[in-house]
């Protein structure tokens, strides 16, 4: 894949950004909570950017595969601790396991769903959410309603210093590994063949069928890649947590959040989840010390703005603003 | 020289609800023919169309394409083998630029599979110079003039690498300066063994310049069949098109 | 497990659903009328449902009235939603619309989470209530359904026997013949907007007459899902439908929910609303235009 000189600066002005913001946490620790706040915000965006953007198609039951990514890592940490396999064996089993269920609930999603136009597959989505976490509640499947705790199996696997280092800094880093593996895959993706064709396939659907694209499969191959990324977000923030149970984990909350980084930041570029991130969570914590839970009142109506005024974000709005300058053009998409 | 078939449609029927669109239509082309389907409004051309694409699937007959029954193929496998089709409007994909555009058709065409992202770019430029859209290459296909996105049109399907070109009145609404190179590419293209079907409501005589073969839809059945001079001369014509065939000058 | 159980809950079920109907029909109307997909919908009936409550216990207002001054308020907070987003979002990417009244229907809930709190209100408002199968069911429950019924009469006598509603049947069916006839589109759109929007606030009163509590800012979300499945049950765009399907689907969550119970599960509401969703997928998969539909 021989790529032109700029999609080689985006990528690595994409990693420099997560390396940075992962550097800061440990140069000015009194923002560590900030920063892990804008790492994972970034990294959810970029995770759910990979189906929202490169397709058009938007899955409102998101926050499913987070759920569970954090029921994945949870239970492979009880596993190990109920056992006398090693330690290490938790954080390696975790993301695994996390990653395979969200392959085989995506892939059942989507081959079911994904045939479905547009909007009703948004509408086959709205109930994912509700529907699983309904079914786990409902047949006391993991836990039930009372979740999965999990710091006593964590102490016991890793001792409190371990604990204390497992749930700060190990989390913060592999959520800044997740985002930039995020971020690759996104910007591979949008420079492959695969690209091309969920390019095509966003703009026009049924002309990128007449022209030879497989747009099922290529949606199925974007929702699969977004799920994976999503439930390995939800395997290292479960570790954040420690404590994961219905309500919380499948908290609709963090899809209407995942919807507003990507789309106002800018849907489908590499570049918009990292604004949309960043603004969000800059205001969110901000907000937070006057005003605690305003900040989803005050991005709301953004939202419908961007979305009828400006549904480029802001990444994709500056984009054609400079359309004519071709490497702005380049650099921004 | 044998003339290889390359479409053939065996009875094909389709119907919406109670509406018959196409009756029973038959129809063969071979390798660089050029065909026309003449047919006024409501005739059934682009109903034919959009089976021989695959966007409807027919209710009853058979469609073989290169001696292979494609009737049951989706419209991308059917891209893969050949056919590519141009908009009678222009449906570019408008955030993309211009050779991003024609990239796609050599991507997802014939041969595609094995091909790089630069050596797409590069057929696609190779095309828009043949089209003479090559200046204007890295701008958004949205900011074309209509001309323009018909010509980016015709270089979409080219650059797909097609054994048969579904055009969609692809004269209508051409200046007349491009024209003649219009009707020499797809000229060219025939003598490569590319066949071409013109979907055509309003005869000009820009036309003839790329239909050998008319065949007349009426209703959805077919009702005249031959060169193009015969069809033209035809009294038949002329009471479909109640009043008689307009040449435009 | 007791018949007569099943049988109270079978019509509690057709009671609910009814009232289901009348709050789904809105969304039908919408994606009927301008094919717009209103994935906010169950903020309006949550409105509906704060509106009963704040006029009942502020003005001691019969929840009748407030039935009314809701489809008034919600036929005006239609247009003007048409008027500022809906009309930009009809010709503009299938994806931003659905996330403007995704947005919409955020701001809402959380203007109401803002402006009234999270807790969980209701209101208690006893008129009686008739013995039925050995236990009682609430006149009050009994009204709603009946109010359910009366509306959808009234809006087919809209619909059939008026101009405006001649007007609305016109542009669902073809924008452009509409126009061509004369009628000003972007006033029916903004009507039908209302009209939906209305009969979803409408249906957040009618759903506390059936059950007065557990009304909080995030009320909608079950029932958005329900909506959904409802209005695809019925086909998108079917009033009709969506009655019916509203219906069907009231019995089959009491139903269900009673089942689940007996069979032991904590949650049965929960597996109910699951095998709602189960449902929307195998109808989405096999016949989405709906079980109604010709």
């Amino acid at each position: 894949m021989r790529l032109s000189w700029i999609a080689r600066v985006q990528i690595i002005l994409a990693l420099a950004f997560y390396a940075i913001l992962w550097g800061l946490r440990e140069v000015f620790p009194q923002y560590s909570q900030l920063l892990t706040l804008v790492i994972f915000y970034t990294a959810l965006g970029q995770a759910f950017n990979i189906f929202l953007g490169l397709t058009g198609y938007v899955d409102f039951g998101y926050v499913a595969f987070m759920a569970l990514g954090m029921y994945g890592g949870a239970l492979a940490v009880k596993y190990v601790a109920s056992t006398e396999l090693p330690p290490i064996l938790a954080l390696v089993l975790g993301p695994l396991q996390s990653v395979a269920m969200a392959v085989v609930v995506a892939s059942a999603i989507g081959l079911i769903a994904l045939r479905l136009r547009g909007a009703f597959f948004a509408i086959a989505t709205v109930g994912v959410n509700e529907g699983l976490r309904h079914l786990i509640e409902g047949a006391r499947i993991w836990g039930g309603a009372e979740g999965v705790i999990i710091p006593g199996d964590l102490r016991k696997l890793f001792g409190d210093e371990g604990f204390g280092y497992i749930t700060t800094a190990y989390a913060d880093t592999m959520l800044a590994v997740i985002a930039s593996c995020a971020a690759i895959a996104t910007w591979v993706l949008k420079n492959s063949r695969i690209g091309y064709g969920l390019a095509a396939l966003r703009e026009d659907e049924d002309a990128a069928k007449v022209m030879g694209v497989n747009t099922t499969k290529y949606k199925i191959i974007a929702f699969i890649t977004s799920a994976s990324f999503g439930s390995l977000i939800g395997s290292a923030w479960g570790l954040k947590v420690t404590t994961i149970y219905p309500p919380e984990a499948f908290n609709i909350t963090y899809t209407i959040e995942a919807v507003i980084v990507t789309v106002i930041g800018g849907a489908g570029t590499l570049f918009g989840p990292l604004i949309g991130g960043v603004l969000y969570t800059l205001t969110k914590y901000y907000l937070g010390v006057a005003l605690p839970g305003l900040q989803l009142l005050i991005f709301a109506p953004i939202l419908v703005a961007v979305a009828t005024t400006f549904p480029r974000g802001v990444a994709g709005s500056i984009r054609m603003i400079y359309s004519r300058r071709y490497i702005l053009r380049e650099l921004l998409r | 020289m044998i003339a290889i078939t390359l479409l053939e449609l065996k009875k094909i029927t389709k119907r919406f609800g109670g509406l018959v669109a196409l009756r029973d239509i038959s129809l063969s082309i071979d390798e660089g023919e050029l065909v026309g389907i003449i047919g006024p409004n409501g005739s059934g051309k682009t109903t034919l169309f959009n089976v021989i694409s695959g966007v409807y699937k027919p209710d009853s007959g058979s469609i073989f394409f290169a001696g292979i029954d494609i009737t049951s193929y989706p419209p991308h496998r059917r891209a893969r083998m050949g056919i590519a089709r141009a908009f009678q409007i222009p449906r570019p994909f408008p955030g993309l630029s211009v050779r991003e555009n024609v990239a796609i058709g050599a991507l997802f065409g014939v041969g595609g599979e094995g091909l790089d992202i630069e050596s797409a770019l590069a057929r696609a430029d190779d095309v828009l110079r043949l089209v003479g859209l090559y200046e204007k290459r890295l701008e958004l296909a949205e900011r074309l003039t209509g001309s323009e996105k018909k010509m980016l049109e015709l270089a979409r399907a080219i650059a797909m690498s097609p054994r048969l070109l579904l055009l969609d009145e692809v004269m209508a609404g051409t200046p007349p300066a491009s024209i003649d190179k219009l009707a020499g590419i797809i000229r060219e293209l025939a003598r490569e063994g590319v066949a071409s079907v013109s979907l055509v409501e309003h005869v000009l005589r820009a036309v003839a310049k790329i239909v050998e073969r008319a065949v007349v839809l009426h209703r959805g059945e077919i009702v005249l069949e031959g060169s193009v001079e015969e069809v033209l001369r035809s009294e038949k014509l002329r009471e479909i098109y109640l009043g008689g065939v307009r040449f435009v000058a | 497990m007791d018949i007569g159980d099943l049988f109270f809950n079978i019509t509690s079920g057709l009671i609910l659903g009814s009232i289901y109907g009348i709050s789904t029909i809105g969304l039908s109307i919408i994606f009927g009328i301008m094919r717009v997909v209103n994935v906010g919908h169950g903020a309006f009936i949550m409105l509906g449902a704060y509106a009963a409550f704040w006029l009942f216990t502020i003005y001691g207002l019969i929840p009748f009235i407030s039935a009314v001054v809701s489809l008034a308020m919600g036929l005006a907070i239609g247009m003007i939603l048409f008027y500022i987003i809906m009309r930009r979002i009809i010709r503009g990417e299938e994806l931003m619309s659905l996330i403007a009244m995704y947005g919409v229907g955020i701001f809402l809930e959380e203007l109401a989470n803002y402006l009234w709190h999270a807790d969980y209100r209701g209101y208690s408002w006893y008129i009686g209530a008739i013995p039925y199968l050995g236990l009682r069911i609430q006149l009050t429950a009994i009204s709603g359904a009946i109010l359910s019924i009366a509306t959808i009469a009234a809006l087919f006598v809209f619909l059939y026997r008026t101009g405006l509603g001649s007007s609305l049947r016109a542009v669902a069916q073809d924008p452009v013949g509409a126009y061509i006839c004369g009628i000003d589109v972007q006033r029916i759109y903004a009507l039908g907007a209302g009209l939906g929007i209305g009969l979803a606030t409408l249906g957040g009163v009618l759903l506390t007459l059936y059950n007065p509590t557990g009304i909080y800012p995030y009320l909608g979300h079950p029932y958005t899902l329900k909506a959904f499945v409802i209005a695809v049950l019925g086909g998108l765009g079917s009033i009709l439908g969506a009655f019916l399907g509203g219906l069907i689907f009231g019995v089959i969550e009491s139903g269900a929910t009673y089942i689940f119970s007996q069979l032991g599960s904590p949650s049965p509401g929960s597996l109910a609303l699951f095998l709602g969703f189960v449902i929307l997928i195998l109808i989405l998969l096999i016949r989405p235009e709906g079980l109604l539909r010709r």
